[in-house]
């Protein structure tokens, strides 16, 4: 579509001439390839999400509110993303402007006494944790990685990651919001909406933080997120990470109150009864099961890439070679990487205490080999930073997540085995990475319900081969059916085919009341759908906000 | 190389975002941690290299025509590499720089270059140098020096003064600086004077490939009539194109920037440093000697795939990620001189924040230009020093004139200068 001019130029007239864009280039730079990763319901070979009609670029809360005036007025969709992780964060329905919210990056507080931070949309998680530490606080960080919003893993997504087991999910974090209503109207959150400051999230004041998020977050598709406060968390470690190595194998020194290490265990029994006894315990800082990411085969041999500035993924033949990294690859088949901090010395040296303990009832081991310093250096700052993230996409550039159990660890532990086998057979047939099956990566720990774990079996593929797109996408429907004759349910891979559909574009009505009424609570979704009609009058933002009518 | 040829890393790059920021490890402050100047000032995505990839891929689809606003997309990108350092923390088989250097390479044979840089290439062909002097004036810089002059004289170690100081009195001074160096030192060296032609270094990161091949030829008949086995120069371009660009061509003469030089010449003895120069100092990597100054390592192979669909290269693809570039030998000139305190600047080595002087966009977007200086300056400042030193005399240039556009003030040199200071 093209705007109508007489409404470009009032956008324009909002936020200027040089932060708005109609050029087709431009607009096709902020389409989404459903053949690279859709998280979570493709991959859909040379598809993209729709162009929109326009882009913008807000400066201010004042601008946002206009155009979505405006948008009201003449009906038009919109749909803000911060830093544009996934499809999701694209509109899904023709005629959309889309708004950048990339020009809105300050951040506008950092209230050390009382452990928070005020940011705007463009604040990423690697900016906002720089600052914190030079107060001796830390930033919970997605695990999409540091290059993402902070405010949209807040207010927007579910935001888990490795700081879990200490910071929570990052919608626990969640603290005074300014939400720009999808009606154009402003309103404030929590402590906020009574002038009383961004401490809390809750009152006294409006809590909305239910409304406001829905289901699994908002992403987008109520309104616009203008501003928000998030918990910071103590950070015991130096003002400045001090980094050393040589592109792209940096590493950190380990602080004196601080321990790295990659643990291993005989059994998922015993993988799951130590991370009981981590959540009980109460120690630790950062803990996730990362490096397998690669897949249990791999992890070493790219461990040992990533670790050396010489070193590309053309050793990795040659690597997986080497018995010394065989025995290693087999000796930490059931591992997961932990960081302590402690707050004082003599913390430190009870938690360390502790862990031993909890590897010695439990079997577990540290994996030596692992545990060498350059490696311990490198995965320090990697799960603090979480600078690399998008080693998810290493191998040819796509990966998505299959299955996606999410519980206590027993849960994922029970069937953890069994869905890596059944990728390893799928593995064989050519159109993801082999890599062992076994590619079930998440973070150890988060609060409520005794540490809940996320076991994402990662599955890479190359977006620029058709044969591996439609291998991927075979398979994420056969995981599908697993984890529904299982009964897992529904596995992360297809987590929004409710919201979009193969085309890029908003899933047909019937098909999205078909799986809503297929879900465990069907009124969850018809309470979101009260307030859709309350707050969204003008339904102008898209299926993400799950609805159910009645 | 053609754009269609990065067809393939259209589709795969995983429009992650890394190439906006330095490498994540690095971030220190929310001021300094941004890397690409063209996406920081225009911010749509379209700017970054996630957004160039795609531009280019919906040109070649026919998505999209070539209109102003993707000749400036592609035109303002200063090719100062720094997305491709940041891509290549987490990625092994994407090229950004080598995609955008495609495009605009593209765009200039569709007859879409811009008349700013149309009119250097104009004034190179009708006997003119991109500073618009006249080129048999291009050896008077070294009048009085006691330098060998092919190809009445052999000369096996050539100095290339390069455009800037062939032609700007103000950058003259360090060229001159650099030679007498050389010579207290006992190093013999040569200069081509009007045989010298620019290296074409500039052309080429404007999109100008036959220009630059016409001017890489042309420089390397006149090495090989002067029987020159080493190249030394003071600018970064030139060390960029002679080291990187000039192989594939078939150089094979050493090349070697001053400050690598000096290095080995202060440690080796040969220069001795005595006089103080108080003086706290930051040093600002030139892009073309620091990420893009690494060695290259000629490779001709394909991809193919490893464990299903892992993409490699048969055989073993060299990779260009920074890491080796020239960053050591600058400090240790400057550490060496007596008095002389060096820090650091949060953006440093590999991933530098760019002077703006590169990629044609101080000729065709002076105001970008000027702010993209504008911002290493303000890091300078911040990080205490109170001069700001570069190994580049397009990087000097630009850097002194966003401060007398601005009004500010703080002092600029070439090591060069200060090492003369300090001997």
């Amino acid at each position: 579509m093209t705007l109508p001019s007489r409404v470009y130029r009032d956008l324009e007239d909002i936020v200027g001439p040089e932060n708005i864009s109609d050029d087709p280039a431009v607009l096709d730079s902020y389409r989404y390839s459903l053949a690279h990763t859709a998280i979570h319901l493709g991959p859909y070979y040379d598809t993209f999400t729709p162009r929109g009609a326009a882009v913008l670029l807000p400066g201010t809360t004042q601008e946002v509110q206009a155009i979505v005036q405006l948008c009201n007025q003449h009906r038009i969709k919109f749909k803000a993303s911060s830093t544009f992780w996934s499809a999701q964060g694209y509109p899904s329905e023709d005629d959309t402007l889309q708004l950048d919210m990339r020009r809105m990056d300050r951040i506008l507080e950092i209230d050390e006494k009382n452990m928070f931070a005020v940011v705007e949309p463009g604040v990423i998680g690697a900016t906002l944790q720089a600052e914190a530490m030079k107060v001796g606080l830390n930033a919970h960080l997605p695990g999409s990685g540091c290059s993402c919003s902070i405010l949209a893993t807040a207010t927007s997504y579910f935001g888990s990651g490795p700081s879990n087991l200490y910071g929570g999910w990052q919608y626990d974090n969640l603290l005074g919001m300014e939400w720009v209503l999808p009606t154009g109207d402003l309103f404030r959150t929590g402590s906020l909406g009574s002038n009383c400051g961004w401490f809390c999230g809750e009152g006294p004041g409006p809590s909305m933080k239910g409304a406001a998020r829905g289901f699994l977050g908002a992403k987008g598709a109520m309104g616009v997120h203008t501003k928000c406060a998030v918990k910071l968390f103590a950070w015991p470690g130096p003002q400045t990470l001090p980094v050393e190595g040589i592109v792209p194998a940096y590493r950190t020194p380990l602080p004196r109150n601080f321990r790295a290490y990659t643990v291993a265990f005989p059994t998922w029994k015993a993988w799951a009864d130590a991370a009981y006894l981590i959540w009980e315990t109460g120690i630790g800082y950062l803990a996730h099961r990362q490096y397998v990411m690669f897949g249990r085969d791999l992890k070493f041999a790219m461990v040992k890439i990533l670790t050396d500035p010489t070193k590309t993924l053309g050793d990795l033949e040659e690597i997986l070679e080497d018995p010394q990294v065989q025995r290693v690859t087999e000796e930490s088949k059931r591992d997961f990487q932990i960081v302590l901090a402690g707050m004082t010395p003599r913390d430190i040296e009870w938690q360390e205490a502790a862990f031993d303990q909890i590897l010695a009832r439990t079997g577990g081991w540290k994996v030596e080999a692992m545990n060498e310093p350059e490696i311990n250096q490198w995965m320090l700052l990697y799960l603090i930073r979480l600078g690399h993230k998008n080693l998810n996409l290493v191998f040819g550039g796509s990966y998505d997540g299959a299955f996606g159990l999410v519980g206590v660890p027993d849960y994922g532990t029970s069937h953890a085995e069994e869905a890596a086998e059944f990728k390893k057979t799928w593995e064989q047939r050519g159109a993801v990475v082999q890599a062992g099956g076994d590619c079930m990566m998440g973070p150890i720990g988060g609060m409520g319900g005794g540490g809940t774990c996320l076991w994402e079996n990662f599955t890479c593929f190359d977006p620029h081969d058709r044969e591996s797109t439609d291998g991927t996408r075979e398979f994420f429907d056969a995981c599908t059916q697993l984890g529904l004759e299982r009964g897992w349910g529904v596995g992360m891979e297809k987590w929004n085919a409710q919201a979009r559909g193969p085309d890029g574009r908003t899933t047909p009505k019937t098909e999205r009341d078909r799986i809503h009424l297929s879900s465990p609570q069907p009124a969850a979704f018809r309470y979101q759908h009260k307030i859709r009609e309350a707050l969204n009058p003008n339904n102008l933002g898209d299926a993400y906000y799950e609805t159910l009518e009645d | 190389m053609a754009l269609e040829d990065f067809a393939a890393e259209m589709d795969r790059c995983s429009q992650c975002s890394y190439c906006k920021w330095i490498p994540f490890d690095q971030v220190k402050s929310w001021r300094f941690a941004k890397n690409c100047p063209s996406v920081s000032y225009f911010n749509f995505n379209s700017y970054s290299a996630r957004g160039r990839y795609a531009v280019a891929r919906s040109l070649l689809r026919g998505e999209s025509e070539c209109s102003e606003t993707v000749r400036k997309i592609a035109f303002t990108c200063m090719t100062c590499g720094s997305c491709d350092v940041s891509c290549k923390i987490c990625r092994y088989n994407l090229e950004p720089l080598g995609m955008v250097r495609e495009l605009k390479f593209k765009l200039v044979e569709d007859g879409h270059g811009l008349e700013a840089h149309r009119a250097l290439v104009a004034a190179l062909h009708s006997e003119q140098e991109p500073s618009d002097r006249p080129r048999r004036s291009r050896g008077d810089w070294a009048d009085g020096l006691d330098v060998l002059r092919p190809p009445t004289e052999k000369a096996e170690v050539l100095f290339h003064a390069g455009c800037r100081a062939s032609f700007n009195k103000d950058a003259q001074p360090t060229a001159r600086a650099a030679v007498q160096l050389l010579r207290k030192a006992g190093v013999e060296v040569g200069i081509l004077g009007d045989e010298e032609s620019c290296c074409g270094g500039r052309l080429y990161s404007m999109g100008f490939r036959d220009e630059f091949l016409r001017l890489a030829r042309s420089n390397m008949a006149a090495w090989a009539e002067a029987g020159v086995k080493t190249v030394i120069t003071s600018c970064a371009d030139g060390y960029h194109a002679f080291k990187h660009l000039y192989p594939p061509l078939g150089s094979q003469v050493e090349v070697l920037h001053t400050v690598e030089v000096l290095d080995r010449l202060i440690r080796e003895g040969g220069l001795t440093l005595r006089s103080a120069v108080p003086m706290t100092v930051t040093y600002h990597d030139p892009c073309h000697l620091g990420r893009q100054g690494e060695p290259y390592v000629p490779w001709k192979g394909v991809e193919k795939k490893i464990k299903g669909q892992i993409v490699v290269y048969e055989p073993k693809r060299p990779r260009h990620n920074g890491a080796w570039g020239v960053y050591d030998s600058p400090r240790n000139v400057l550490r060496s001189i007596p008095g002389l305190e060096l820090v650091e600047m949060e953006r440093t080595r590999e991933y530098s924040w760019c002077c703006g002087a590169g990629g044609g966009v101080r000729e065709a977007y002076p105001e970008f230009s000027e702010w993209t200086a504008s911002e290493r300056i303000a890091e300078a400042k911040a990080c205490g020093a109170q001069a700001l030193v570069s190994a580049c005399p397009w990087c000097e240039r630009n850097f002194r004139d966003a401060l007398a556009a601005r009004g500010e003030g703080m002092q600029i040199f070439d090591i060069v200068d200060l090492v003369a200071k300090a001997i």
